[in-house]
């Protein structure tokens, strides 16, 4: 794989939420507006980047016995780190975010990165990667955020973009969209609008199609 | 030593762990200041809020907020007692930590714990907000538990200490979406004129199940329901009418009105 490829396949081709259908949770839970989706999404890069280099650094000295562990406690600080530095410069947003930056920790994305890539890659590949599935996940939280926070509240990172009627405008805000269950339908929508796109990303069916004979006419 | 024997195990687990709490010990310290801060910042802005002066909807950056805070009149309370006491520096008191502390805090009888706490301190952090030299707002803390969470806010009464000014709720885990929506500014702007007593001075304020019959003879004392939120909603009842019943501050609003409080001429102005 070269450079190009380790830091940019996971946007789309490779992308952990649409194609791996990881990290959803977080995914639906801090989507509503646009500036949570950025500061969530720079969180997760960060914690990913940092885990996949210190994984990758000990990787030739990661007894298999204690691997998860191991890996386990250096993403957890990874994101103590992270999360005491957003209640320190953005404490509005940490509020917002609140147990999601914790939830990192169980976000299936940094542990598997650090299974699947960092333990067997150098140092500046497993950065790479874990920038490149970073990127990946927050392009999906910012489709989603924006798609959200602009049908659900008429606004883009706060700033009013369709007339509100309440402001005198037009546009009546879906609060369906402000829910967590419309991330859910915005998500399925992107997975089916990449799969038709790239075919490749469909799975194989679980089991064969077989036809079954109409038997009750003769019975 | 190979890879994976026993020691090898051993010495990564405790090598990593080390180094980890390290990291995670170095950057919870020397954040702390700056965490304070914004925790104060926060609860600063609520009060000044609730003082009514400052302007609704004006954004106030967060020195302008700890100077407004610094110009309030803040007294400690004897609860029980209902009087100011000044053997208590304000900034040093929190409540939170004096329930800890048996000499600064009392148990609540269960058949009084309508707010659901335990215990309570025996003093209170409140501000008077002056207008020239009359009296505009008296600012007191209230706490209770609700479904999920303590919810924590701060109430503001009206000078004639019973009409209520302001609420708001600054911290509370509630359910998002639902327990939560006690902190919309709309709502917590419906509370504005509630009366919290009666005319025998029984705590009648309740958040009501739906909406408010308008024009009732409850209306003046309810605010609407929260869809989806009855157990909170039941719980802020519940708080106030412990917070301002006999075992709350029934005491210092009474005292209140028998020896009017005088304004205290704070540092700055002294100065100046």
């Amino acid at each position: 794989m070269t450079v190009r490829e380790t830091l940019l396949d996971p946007l789309i081709s490779k992308n952990p939420v649409t194609l791996q259908v990881l990290g959803i949770c977080s995914a639906l839970a801090i989507t509503n507006s646009l500036k949570t989706a950025l500061i969530m999404s720079l969180s997760l890069t960060s914690v990913l980047a940092f885990s996949n280099v210190c994984i990758s650094m000990i990787r030739n000295h990661l007894p298999n016995s204690v691997r998860i562990i191991v890996q386990m406690t250096i993403i957890a600080t990874g994101v103590i780190v992270v999360d005491e530095l957003l209640k320190a410069f953005a404490p509005d947003t940490a509020k917002t975010l609140s147990v999601f930056v914790g939830l990192i920790v169980t976000n299936c994305i940094v542990l598997g990165r650090a299974e699947a890539f960092a333990v067997q890659n150098n140092v500046a590949r497993s950065f790479l990667d874990g920038i490149g599935n970073g990127l990946g996940y927050s392009l999906v939280l910012i489709i989603v955020a924006s798609i959200r926070e602009l049908f659900g509240a008429g606004t883009l990172l706060g700033v009013e973009i369709l007339p509100l009627l309440q402001n005198g405008g037009w546009y009546a805000p879906i609060q369906l969209m402000l829910l967590p269950p419309s991330a859910f339908f915005i998500i399925g929508f992107m997975i089916w609008i990449i799969r038709s796109w790239k075919t490749e990303q469909v799975e194989q069916p679980d089991f064969e199609r077989v036809e079954i004979e109409e038997a009750g006419e003769n019975a | 030593m190979t890879k994976d024997s026993p020691q090898k195990a051993l010495l990564v687990v405790f090598t990593v762990a080390l180094l980890c709490s390290v990291l995670v010990s170095v950057a919870s310290i020397s954040l702390k200041p700056i965490q304070l801060r914004n925790q104060l910042v926060e609860r600063s802005r609520n009060i000044v809020s609730l003082s009514g002066l400052v302007p609704v909807g004006k954004d106030l950056s967060d020195d302008e907020i700890l100077a407004a805070v610094e110009q309030l009149d803040v007294r400690v309370v004897d609860i029980d007692s209902g009087e100011f006491t000044t053997t208590i520096d304000p900034s040093d008191f929190d409540a939170r930590v004096a329930i800890n502390d048996p000499a600064l805090s009392v148990a609540i009888a269960p058949a009084d714990d309508l707010a659901r706490i335990g215990r309570r301190a025996r003093f209170a952090v409140v501000y008077l907000v002056w207008q020239g030299d009359e009296l505009k707002r008296i600012i007191v803390p209230i706490h209770g538990q609700a479904m999920w969470s303590t919810l924590y806010g701060y109430l503001a009464l009206e000078a004639d200490r019973a009409t209520i000014a302001a609420v708001s709720f600054y911290e509370q885990t509630e359910t998002a979406g639902l327990g939560d929506q006690i902190q919309r500014p709309d709502w917590q702007a419906l509370w504005q004129g509630r009366k919290l007593f009666d005319s025998q001075g029984v705590v009648r304020f309740r958040v009501a199940a739906g909406a408010v019959v308008a024009g009732s003879a409850a209306a003046r004392h309810q605010v609407d329901g929260l869809t989806g939120a009855t157990i909170t909603g039941d719980a802020v009842t519940r708080l106030i009418e412990y917070w301002f019943g006999a075992n709350g501050y029934a005491v210092f609003l009474d005292t209140l009105q028998k020896q009017p409080p005088v304004k205290m001429i704070n540092k700055e102005s002294a100065q100046t």
